[in-house]
């Protein structure tokens, strides 16, 4: 098997969903072992893949795999298929890793809990339909995809569908999510109309040639941005990501931090040579990436329940990703998203872990020095939350450094100031968490009694992952990159044909910065909590209780758009039926025509009221299209 | 040359209708279900002779019916789904009493074979002849259930409204053919070629009053208020019928007269379809969310739909024949894709209205416990309605939507993609009364009968076969589409020439 039967990682876990989906109630242990096996598999299938790709002569070039799906007529022919390069191989690294991780993770998180097999049922689907997303070579297959990791997300946020908040949630993660999508499918259908091609490579030669219009091209792209805004939860599509937390926690750390978020990330990186030819639309992701970093580094300072904490990390950091894009480099994005999904996956199944240990408290205002109970977590936590907040030879450091070079580099100082604050507040909010929930004085006695270190089926996919987060980010230097096989650092494997690969090197001032802003954050944060002592955080929200209550509230986002669904969308609704009720009387057949009977002939029926309403509508109909009609054309 | 024998196929509807009529009417111990066969098999010995006349040359009845690939695409689409009608109703019209069920059967045929003659019709007088046909078979179908009040109701109200809009219709007939001097629509096309239609009010009301007619035929909004009623009162078959065969019709008829008479003044027009294509999927998508009927839900669903497909008419008149030939190609197979799926979704409904009697969205609760099969078939139809993946609408509404995109209607059709993201919402209502609601009473399985099981089992397979492999439904529309940019393009030169 070489790169060309790529496919197969993602073929795998689709058919032990089908096992599963049908045959998993049956089965002893709900199959579990099935999905790990699955996942495992595809993990080992990972490096045939990897080792092949890196064989292949003519170093790096993407490999292509096709078939002809359907021909139609002389105009267009669709061709299906896989397409490997770079990109891709570290999407499937990431994918496969933390689904893995993830998978084994739940055997122990999700012990007793009612429709098991189900869970794991949609984990595969999932892992199935992300590694689809990420070889695709066509626009199609991949909304086909992107929809699928949509629906597995839906499925799995509503999990515990008997709970009120999880069904909202899933609802609500939905509908944001596929106002993206609208997007999307719409900036498809431009590109399909003006290329005459589903082929991404297709495509992005054709731009390079100047097929498309400057202002044909910034559209299509502008609405293929907004599939990835919603999906990659980025404002104003935030809101769905905290809410996502309803679902279980594995599928947080898989789905809503480590894989199917950063598909908007991936999508962007991906088209990015068609990014740079359109006029500020690079400018535009950065724009969006700030406001986002910004904003929910702001919103997370105020959360009190780790897993949201971790959730508007989450948005900030792929906020983060998208500057990077936004500066036109995709091997610093790619980075920082790898870096991310092993530290972020670390964290969140390290809340899951917490969870377990405490019999499912979540509050910081109930946890509180857990570190002596639960001494792997908390130290595996500890290493997460280190890299999270930047600090070196941490892997996060590694990867926001390069964000701040090249962002410097692209659109100046201004841009890495804004960032600064980001990086500020992230270090901030992520000690706070840490020293909320390990250090110091237990918050609720009766929950720390009984809290315990949870199996070493949870714990090993945490040391694991805690190794991933204190060295993957050594893969940004060449001499790592020559060792492992591939041609140098992360920046001299992945790059835009234009640019060229080029070795990283450490800018000193660059990386004094990043650590001073990393060192403030830890600092002011551990002065303020230390101990778990909250006088002087309580003072602080009492000094000026309007910005807390903006925080808390995360600057009232969800009240604005509730306002705008119950003012906008279902006032309107209601506008029109109740137009068709009242004003045309359309009050359906409900047999009112009885009352009259049937011996008065038809100008009975003529005064239910409604059939001389139907007429109106009808002629007012013509006469509005007549009038129009000479106006036009007077 | 008179040439009857373009016309066998529809001869051999007609004849079949006539026997179920006379054997009904000199057999009555006759057993109904009987009738149905009967049709379906005529409708298929219908379809047979249908497919002769396809990959033929154009070949015209006295200039005033053609024969060409198009209208042997709605001829067969008319032969299909007078069938699977036909099928769904014989378990239905059991239940039903005092229905002359010979009649049901025989006026299915003969609106079928009307629809042929709207598809075909090069000529104003034969299209108006051919509508009228099919909407007196309507009107008698929708009022069928004489016993019962809102069928009665309903078939008044469209009978009214359809006379209304038959008279703006022949009114607007009349004014073109003041303004052009003939009814033929090669003629009406080369006299507007010829001179500058805009200074001349009558065209532009003419064709204002054409557009109400048809609109009214096709449900677009606001000409569609009937249509939610008429849905709701009619015998459930008969809605099918109605929300597949009867905006058939009207879009071959439209297609037909738009891209042959008037496609030498398409900016008198062509404004008017886009702005009547998303006043229509807004008001039948927003009115959708509101509703608690079944057969109401469908209406609305379905206007929504028609609002899609009058983009492609209006991108008709916005580009050349190329433009025309793909946004036309688009509409037949999103016009295939959504009558499978409309199919799909009637034979399922009615074998669980036949159960429980019960048209009301609620009268579905648990449906996934005591059927599951028919849950999964309806849910199929909605998400396919709806335009997700793997599902007919998804890939036919993809290829209407890139064949209508020009840079005139792009907007309506980011409207549409919109739209179809808000018909989720109310498809999703319908789908989680099935899945996450107990059933009413107790949860016992019952068994479909045969005939609606095989039939729902066979749309679904089409439902999931264009959704994932559309080339052979694609190539099948594009050969239909083809002859009306063919001689609408020799049309245009022949006038140019002189």
């Amino acid at each position: 098997m070489g790169a060309e039967q790529a496919w197969v990682l993602a073929a795998i876990p689709a058919g032990v969903f089908l096992v599963l989906a049908l045959f998993g109630r049956a089965l002893p242990r709900g199959g579990d072992y099935l999905g790990v096996a699955a996942i495992a598999s595809s993990f080992a299938l990972f490096f045939v893949v990897l080792a092949d790709f890196l064989d292949t002569p003519g170093k790096l070039g993407p490999v292509v795999n096709d078939i002809e799906w359907s021909s139609i007529g002389d105009t267009f022919d669709l061709r299906m298929g896989i397409f490997i390069d770079p990109i891709t191989i570290v999407m499937f690294a990431v994918v496969v890793t933390v689904a893995l991780m993830v998978n084994i993770f739940s055997i122990g998180y999700m012990k007793g809990e009612p429709r098991y097999h189900w869970f794991f049922a949609v984990l595969q689907l999932f892992a199935a339909s992300m590694l689809m997303l990420v070889m695709a070579d066509n626009l199609l297959l991949l909304y086909i995809s992107w929809e699928l990791v949509g629906v597995c997300s839906f499925l799995l946020i509503g999990f515990y569908w008997e709970k009120r908040s999880a069904t909202e949630a899933a609802k609500k993660a939905f509908v944001t999510t596929r106002i993206g999508d609208v997007g999307l499918l719409i900036g498809i259908i431009l590109l399909w109309k003006e290329g005459g091609t589903f082929n991404i490579q297709e495509l992005i030669h054709l731009a390079e040639e100047g097929h498309f219009s400057q202002p044909y091209l910034f559209t299509a792209l502008a609405f293929i941005f907004l599939g990835c805004m919603g999906k990659s939860a980025q404002v104003p599509f935030h809101v769905w990501l905290p809410d996502a937390m309803e679902g279980p926690t594995p599928v947080s750390a898989l789905i809503h931090a480590a894989t199917m978020v950063v598909a908007g990330v991936y999508l962007t990186a991906r088209l990015l040579p068609m990014f740079e030819v359109a006029d500020g639309m690079l400018l535009t992701v950065t724009i969006v990436g700030l406001i986002t970093a910004l904003l929910t580094g702001f919103m997370a300072l105020a959360q009190t329940d780790i897993k949201k904490v971790l959730a508007y990390s989450t948005v900030g950091q792929l906020g983060f990703m998208f500057i990077a894009l936004g500066a036109g480099e995709p091997a610093v994005a790619m980075f920082h998203l790898m870096t991310h999904a092993f530290f972020k996956a670390l964290l969140f199944l390290g809340a899951g872990s917490v969870i377990i240990g405490t019999h499912h408290n979540q509050e910081m205002d109930r946890l509180g020095g857990l570190w002596r109970k639960m001494p792997i977590t908390g130290t595996t936590f500890l290493i997460g939350s280190l890299a999270l907040a930047g600090l070196p030879p941490l892997a996060g450091f590694w990867s926001k450094d390069e964000i701040f070079v090249v962002l410097e580099h692209r659109w100046g100082a201004w841009a890495v100031i804004l960032l600064g604050i980001s990086a500020v507040t992230t270090a901030f909010y992520t000690t706070r968490l840490f020293i909320r929930t390990f250090m110091g004085r237990p918050a609720d006695p009766h929950v720390y009694e009984h809290a315990r270190e949870t199996p070493p089926v949870m714990t090993g996919p945490l040391v694991f992952l805690a190794l991933l987060a204190l060295t993957s980010g050594f893969v940004v230097f060449h001499d790592v990159g020559k060792a492992l096989g591939f041609p140098g650092g992360i920046t001299e494997f992945i790059f835009l044909p234009h640019h060229g690969p080029h070795e990283y090197e450490l800018k000193w001032g660059f990386a004094a910065a990043s650590l001073a802003m990393a060192v403030v954050g830890i600092f002011s944060a551990a002065w303020m909590y230390w101990g778990n002592d909250l006088r002087r955080s309580t003072a602080l929200a009492n000094w000026q209780p309007g910005i807390y209550d903006m925080l808390r509230r995360k600057f009232y986002f969800d009240e604005l758009y509730q306002g705008m669904i119950d003012r906008g969308v279902l006032g309107f609704s209601y506008l029109v039926s109740w137009f068709d009720r009242y004003v045309v009387n359309d009050t359906g057949v409900d047999g009112s025509a009885q009352i009259t009977g049937f011996t008065g002939g038809v100008l009975k029926y003529l005064q239910t009221g409604r059939v001389p309403n139907y007429a109106m509508a009808v002629a007012l109909g013509v006469i509005g299209l007549a009038i129009a009609g000479l106006v036009v054309r007077g | 040359m008179r040439d009857y024998a373009l016309f066998i196929p529809e001869y051999i509807a007609c004849g079949v209708a006539l026997l179920v009529i006379a054997l009904e009417l000199f057999a009555p111990r006759v057993r109904k279900d009987l009738l149905a066969y009967l049709t379906a098999l005529g409708a298929a010995a219908w379809f047979a002779a249908g497919l002769a006349f396809l990959d033929r040359d154009p070949a015209s009845y006295q200039g005033l019916f053609l024969s060409d690939d198009f209208t042997a695409f709605f001829r067969l689409l008319a032969a299909g789904v007078v069938a699977v009608v036909a099928l769904i109703s014989a378990e239905h019209l059991k239940r039903q009493r005092g229905i002359d069920q010979g009649e049901f059967y025989g006026l299915l045929l003969v609106a079928g074979s009307a629809t042929t003659i709207m598809a075909g019709a090069t000529e104003l007088l034969t299209a108006y002849l051919a509508l009228e046909i099919l909407s007196f078979s309507l009107y008698v179908l929708v009022g069928i259930l004489k016993r019962d009040l809102r069928s009665n109701e309903a078939s008044l109200k469209y009978i009214l409204l359809g006379a209304f809009s038959s008279a703006l219709f022949l009114y607007g007939l009349s004014l073109v053919y003041g303004a052009a001097g003939t009814t033929s629509y090669p003629g009406i096309a080369e006299a507007f070629a010829g001179r500058d239609a805009g200074l001349d009010p009558a065209v532009a009301v003419g064709m204002m009053l054409i557009l109400a007619g048809v609109g009214f035929k096709v449900s677009a909004a606001p000409f569609h208020m009937w249509a939610p009623d008429a849905y709701e009162g009619a015998p459930l078959p008969i809605t099918a019928f109605l929300s597949t065969l009867s905006k058939a019709a009207g879009f071959a008829l439209i297609l037909r007269l738009f891209s042959t008479a008037f496609v030498t003044d398409a900016e008198s027009w062509r404004w008017a379809f886009l702005a009547l294509a998303a006043i229509t999927m807004t008001v039948g998508n927003l009115i959708a969310i509101q509703q608690r009927n079944l057969k109401r839900l469908v209406a609305y669903s379905s206007i929504g739909q028609v609002g899609y497909m009058l983009i492609s008419i209006a991108a008709l008149g916005y580009g050349d024949a190329q433009v025309g030939l793909n946004a036309t190609s688009g509409l037949l197979v999103h016009l295939i894709g959504y009558i499978v799926t409309t199919l799909a979704l009637f034979s399922a409904l009615t074998a669980a209205v036949n159960r429980t009697g019960s048209e009301e969205i609620a009268g579905l609760r648990g449906l996934a416990e005591t059927q599951p099969f028919l849950a999964l078939v309806i849910t199929a139809s909605l998400f396919s309605f709806a335009g997700l993946p793997f599902f007919a609408g998804f890939t036919t509404k993809l290829f209407m939507l890139q064949g209508a995109t020009t840079s005139e209607t792009i907007w309506v059709v980011a409207l549409a993609v919109l739209n179809s993201f808000i018909s989720l919402y109310y498809y999703l209502m319908v789908i989680r009364q099935m899945y996450l609601f107990d059933p009413i009473g107790e949860a016992v399985r019952f068994r479909v009968q045969p005939v609606l099981w095989g039939l729902a089992a066979v749309l679904l397979l089409g439902i999931l076969l264009i959704g994932m492999y559309p080339g052979p439904a694609f190539e099948f529309s594009e050969q239909a589409a083809k002859p009306l940019f063919e001689t609408a393009s020799a049309a245009t030169a022949r006038v140019q020439a002189p």
